[in-house]
């Protein structure tokens, strides 16, 4: 009887079994939030078309691309044809900071190809990018604009001569090692069934749009192979320093969950801290909404001033108000914003260009909360903010408002924000955002009329994460700031709709509310 | 400053190029030597127009450049008849004037750092 023998198992070599993946390298853009939207940087060899229309930064994404990556060993080739002329394009470049007149001519080369592309077939056009490229074995290669080589190529030769030009350009340029980046002057309905957009790994498309006075710039990677990136569409900003990019997602990849919040932080007027249990949670976002003259402002300056007096770096984003008048109102309440200023405990940001986004808002206080370690934010006003923006950002407040208060937030700042509103006498509202799932806390200041005065009142309508005080509360600001005078009022019912009725027997002789000294 | 940056690549190249019997000068010289990379970077079109705009200024003061003939390729004709029928004064008078506006053109459009470095690549042992 024949014994029946156990199967003999084949040892795999290790490096069969589990094959290692090409790893794609990334280079960096040079652009400021661009590798953020592109998870790390530019894929390697990759071979990409920018594309847009005039005005929306793609030559200065191309130059900002090669000064970040080019050396004299691995250089740059820039390859101009029929577009603007190279002369031009070095007097504006160079105005930018990331341009470094040093890497030009070894680094970073400049070649014109229009009298080839006038005088030759495509044939001819690939021939001489070839003889440059061997003769200078570039880590980049960019054809601006290549929207022109093609309408030479349509004028005189098949759609078919035209495709087999951009996979023969394509397949020198990434045996040759060269990550590549075509420029062209394309409309969205030209992506369709165009050769040059099916062969491309990477498609970055820039938009600008004017609305009304101001001007949206706006970048979408379309297409990416080989590796993921933030999609939709993300803010783009032209400034000195080249392009900036602001995620659409600014802030909250790789947030942190909030850290667990024990401690309570004063608001600097007593008696509020005691209507909140004790002050605000850390990390908390507050909201205090209230008519124009309530004290809102003053209430954030207090927030701030107690945080400085407590050692806690602060930032305020004001819109409404240049930083000298803030500081001035606050001194006037015996509140000092100068030193701390000097002192780099304390950054009054005035954002107020009008057309703003959201995205590059968040990134000054981001970048202001990381400069000084903040531990404090006061965002005076949310209507201000709004106001700011561009109409087209106008639209995304609420959505970007979210993004921006989770981001900061989860930083473990503490915000304090005002928003204006109407105070209506039949109903309370709390903020014209429908914005109050933002917050974890609200304080609604508002006026009421009372004994043939126009008083305010406060109340703290919500605490996420602890008990608070559910009285109203008559306050004054005085030269010491908000100061509550009493406790709860049983006099009077209906104090909320602004117009209370009397329920407590009269008082022999009414005080009249303290005023602010001038 | 363009006109001492000239005068200092005139002198510069009448002693590292081709000793002076040849019949090619120095202002002839420095315009062929800038052809190249000029024309690389530039497109032969736009390094002819530069070089145009410099003949047509220095023509002004020098009016035997007039005379001289921008080829296609961007390169000078006529310089060597010319030369031949010249006082050396003002012969020196032309060539400094010409690439004293050439150079001046550059530095209008790209400024002085980039008009050195570019000076410096095609003669890198020239200091100013």
């Amino acid at each position: 009887m024949k014994t029946k023998k156990a199967p003999v198992r084949r040892k795999t070599p290790a490096k069969l079994a589990a094959p290692e993946k090409v790893k794609i390298r990334q280079l960096p853009t040079g652009v400021r939030g661009l590798d953020e939207i592109m998870h790390g940087g530019l894929p390697e060899f990759s071979f990409n078309i920018i594309a847009g229309a005039p005005g929306c930064g793609k030559t200065t994404l191309a130059h900002q691309i090669i000064f970040a990556n080019a050396t004299p060993q691995k250089p740059a080739i820039y390859f101009t044809v029929l577009g603007e002329p190279a002369i031009k394009m070095l007097r504006y470049q160079q105005q930018y900071s990331f341009f470094d007149p040093a890497k030009l001519g070894k680094a970073v080369r400049f070649i014109n190809l229009s009298h080839v592309v006038l005088e030759k077939d495509l044939g001819g056009v690939l021939e001489e990018i070839t003889r440059e490229v061997q003769a200078s074995n570039p880590s980049i290669v960019v054809v601006d604009s290549f929207r022109t080589v093609v309408r030479k190529a349509l004028g005189g030769e098949s759609e078919l001569a035209l495709q087999a030009f951009i996979q023969r350009l394509a397949l020198l340029l990434t045996s040759w090692e060269a990550t590549t980046f075509l420029i062209g002057e394309y409309t969205e309905g030209e992506a369709r069934d165009n050769p040059i957009f099916t062969v491309a790994d990477g498609l970055f498309w820039l938009t600008q749009n004017a609305e009304r006075n101001s001007v949206v710039r706006k970048l979408q990677l379309i297409k990416m192979r080989g590796q993921d990136a933030v999609p939709g569409l993300h803010t783009i900003r032209i400034t000195g320093d080249g392009l900036q990019a602001f995620s659409r997602t600014l802030g909250m990849v790789g947030r942190k969950a909030r850290p667990a919040r024990t401690r309570r932080l004063s608001t600097g007027v007593p008696e509020l801290d005691k209507m909140l249990g004790g002050g605000i949670l850390e990390g908390d976002s507050v909201l205090v909404s209230g008519p124009s003259g309530t004290g809102k402002s003053a209430l954030a300056t207090h927030f701030l001033a107690e945080g400085l007096r407590k050692g806690e770096a602060g930032i305020a984003a004001i819109f409404e108000e240049r930083p000298a008048g803030y500081a001035a109102r606050a001194r006037a309440f015996g509140l000092d914003l100068d030193k701390p200023q000097k002192n780099g405990m304390l950054e009054l940001l005035y954002l107020r260009p009008l057309d703003l986004s959201v995205d590059e808002t968040m990134q000054e206080i981001l970048d202001a909360v990381k400069r000084i370690k903040a531990k404090r934010l006061v965002i005076d006003s949310l209507v201000g903010f709004e106001m700011a923006l561009a109409p087209g950002f106008r639209e995304d407040f609420r959505e970007s408002l979210y993004r921006m208060i989770a981001a900061l937030t989860g930083a473990g700042v503490t915000i304090f924000t005002t928003v204006e509103i109407e105070d209506s006498f039949t109903q309370m509202q709390f903020s014209h955002y429908t914005i109050s799932f933002l917050t974890d806390d609200i304080i609604r200041l508002r006026y009421v009329e009372i004994d043939g005065q126009l008083r305010k009142i406060m109340v703290v309508i919500k605490m996420r994460g602890g008990n608070h005080s559910k009285d109203i509360r008559e306050y004054v600001i005085t030269d010491e700031g908000v100061v509550l005078i009493h406790p709860r009022q049983t006099e009077y019912t209906r104090l909320t709709t602004g117009l209370p009725e009397r329920i407590g027997q009269l008082p022999p002789e009414l005080a009249p509310e303290p005023k602010a000294k001038t | 400053m363009p006109k001492d940056f000239a005068r200092c690549l005139l002198v510069h190249v009448a002693a590292v190029s081709k000793p002076a019997s040849d019949d090619t000068s120095a202002a002839f010289h420095i315009c062929e030597e800038l052809r190249v990379p000029l024309g690389k970077m530039l497109g032969v079109e736009g390094f002819r127009s530069l070089l145009a705009r410099a003949q047509v200024l220095a023509s002004v003061d020098v009016p035997w450049l007039k005379a001289l003939v921008i080829e296609q390729d961007g390169s000078f004709a006529g310089m060597k008849e010319r030369r031949l029928r010249l006082d050396a004064r003002a012969t020196v008078d032309g060539e400094l004037a010409l690439v004293g506006h050439l150079l001046g053109l550059l530095v209008v459009f790209i400024g002085p750092a980039l008009t050195l470095r570019l000076l410096h690549e095609v003669w890198p042992d020239w200091t100013v």
